[in-house]
């Protein structure tokens, strides 16, 4: 039982950096910065909690709002290019992240131990579930709250006025912008909710995997969290939900029994899935 | 001031491998206006593709290396464009880059899983060499990267520009729809950008390969960085501007690594990006407007 606990956790906060994709993507714009506002959401919170004894729920929060910060403060001169141009303006700042964690040192004593992020050995004890005896399944539990809470929030954008105002963005710029939208105080709005939610799921991730280092954070990470909406389509949260239970689940987990295949299967098996359904495996008819 | 200069010059040189991969990059996005993300992994596999024929003839040439992976980077091109762009409608912009990421995936764990994860050995060439000038070294293999890659640009130049094909390259890059409709075939153009980036991306990884003196799939990533960086800054779509921001990123890199080391060298660059996209966001050599 503990093993599938296990792998909803990491759904669950798959799911929360795939949301942070999805709602940027609704306007058209890609972004490979996920994984940086995961990162800041998960040194903000591990550092809350393990140096300064925040309890988690007020540290989640706060790891919320530096990533959604850095979102927003990343937006204004980031989306002032255009498509391709943010992709890698976008994986520019995620990378310049990492590197910055890989060099960030900030211990404290702690008893016996030194706690706190050590550059490229990275974070380890962040033990507040463990310290409070919280088991396998509330922590599963506790994280499905989140996940399920920021599904209910971009459901609820998504029905709204906001999310018409987003996809109207996507489909077309020039519409949009003519008929009285600001697109700067779109695109920076969705991806200040997009760092918000990415730094939801990276509190959450750093405390059930206990360390963190800046390796868990790289480029691969990033093309992770454009790859969930992207592969289950955008036609609502549900897809992004379904396609990472399709890759963790399915692909990482379910094909574990084909040992090394597995990693080919999994290339090919995304490339495939664009070729067969090129809307997404759950998408509409136009994304 | 000498140990500048040396950091700046070896920079530099190895820079000239950034620039092809830039140019691999430009040019792609340049035709099709799409991102291929596997480009680089693309290049480092095809890289692996001459360590092969070492293993059939052990006392293979260093050229024969190198040609096999020349040719393997056209092969795999093509590969990528069938699989990843050709039966992909335009319709859905996000499907082939996905499909990039995809292939890039694939290519790093096929390489893994033939290699079982070791870095080899490639055939370094002019390693021994050394040309001084008084206490200013240049290193003889260094010089050869340098080379091969200005003679591959000086090719791809012409053949952009002096040939037929490279005028339907480049009409199609400026229109599409009006290419198509002076009986352009622009499916076959994308797919021979493809084999053409394919080639040079090919022989850049073998010179990475031979400059640095071993081949591993961790090479992958961070190379994708770097010549999406080199891109950006050169302008996209700017073949001119690809090459003098791979200079420019390849001696700001190692001038930064003497200084403040190798952990950190990356973090310069990505400041160096950024103070391009915020003062000067259209690159070196921005594209002409109004394209589309």
């Amino acid at each position: 039982m503990e093993f599938y606990y296990g792998l909803a956790q990491t759904i669950g906060v798959h799911t929360l950096l795939g949301l942070s994709a999805y709602i940027v993507l609704l306007t058209g714009q890609v972004t490979m910065a996920q994984a940086a506002f995961f990162a800041i959401g998960a040194y903000t919170a591990g550092m809350l909690t393990v140096l300064a004894g925040w309890h988690l729920v007020p540290a989640i929060g706060a790891g919320a709002l530096t990533g959604a910060a850095t979102a927003c403060a990343v937006g204004f001169p980031a989306l002032r290019v255009k498509g391709l141009m943010l992709v890698v303006a976008t994986l520019a700042f995620g990378e310049g992240v990492r590197l910055f964690f890989f060099n960030f040192d900030y211990q404290v004593a702690r008893g016996e131990i030194r706690v706190g992020p050590l550059g490229g050995e990275g974070f380890r004890q962040i033990r507040f579930f463990q310290e409070n005896g919280w088991t396998t399944g509330e922590v599963m539990l506790f994280i499905w709250v989140f996940v399920l809470l920021a599904m209910a929030i971009l459901w609820w954008f998504d029905r709204s006025r906001y999310g018409a105002v987003l996809r109207a963005v996507g489909e077309d710029e020039l519409a949009a912008q003519s008929v009285g939208i600001n697109l700067t105080a779109v695109k920076v709005s969705a991806m200040t909710v997009g760092g918000a939610v990415a730094g939801v799921g990276g509190a959450l991730y750093a405390h059930y995997t206990t360390h963190i280092e800046h390796a868990n954070f790289g480029v691969l990470l990033a093309t992770f969290a454009i790859a969930y909406p992207i592969v289950g389509g955008l036609r609502n949260v549900f897809g992004t939900l379904a396609a990472v239970v399709f890759v963790q689940a399915l692909l990482v987990e379910g094909l574990r029994d084909l040992g090394d295949w597995r990693n080919l299967l999994f290339g090919a098996l995304i490339v495939l899935a664009m070729n067969l359904r090129p809307q997404g495996l759950f998408g509409g008819r136009r994304a | 001031m000498l140990d500048f200069l040396q950091a700046a010059s070896d920079g530099v040189l190895f820079g000239t491998t950034y620039a092809l991969i830039g140019i691999g990059f430009t040019l792609v996005f340049g035709v099709m206006h799409k991102l291929n993300l596997a480009y680089a992994a693309a290049s480092i596999g095809a890289a692996y593709s001459g360590l092969i024929i070492l293993q059939a003839w052990t006392a293979a040439p260093a050229w024969a290396v190198f040609l096999a992976a020349f040719i393997a980077g056209g092969l795999i091109g093509w590969m990528v464009y069938l699989t990843c762009f050709h039966f992909i409608p335009l319709s859905h912009p996000l499907a082939p880059l996905m499909a990039t990421v995809g292939m890039l995936l694939l290519i790093d764990e096929i390489i893994v899983h033939m290699t079982d994860g070791m870095p080899q050995n490639y055939p370094a060439v002019y390693d021994d060499v050394m040309l001084r000038i008084g206490e200013f070294m240049v290193r003889g293999d260094l010089l050869l990267v340098g080379a091969v890659s200005v003679l591959c640009m000086i090719g791809l130049l012409a053949l952009l520009y002096r040939t037929r094909l490279g005028l339907a390259t480049r009409a199609v890059s400026q229109q599409a729809v009006a290419a198509q409709l002076c009986g352009i075939r622009v499916g076959q153009v994308n797919a021979m950008t493809f084999v053409i980036t394919g080639l040079v991306g090919g022989l850049a990884g073998a010179l990475i390969g031979a400059s640095v003196g071993a081949l591993s799939p961790l090479l992958t990533a961070p190379l994708t960085v770097k010549g999406l960086i080199v891109t950006v800054i050169g302008g996209l779509g700017s073949i001119p501007g690809a090459i003098v921001a791979g200079l420019l990123v390849g001696g700001f890199e190692n001038v930064f690594q003497l200084y403040r080391g190798v952990t950190e060298r990356d973090l310069y660059v990505m400041l160096l990006l950024f103070a391009f996209l915020v003062f000067r966001p259209g690159g070196i050599f921005a594209p002409r407007g109004g394209r589309d």
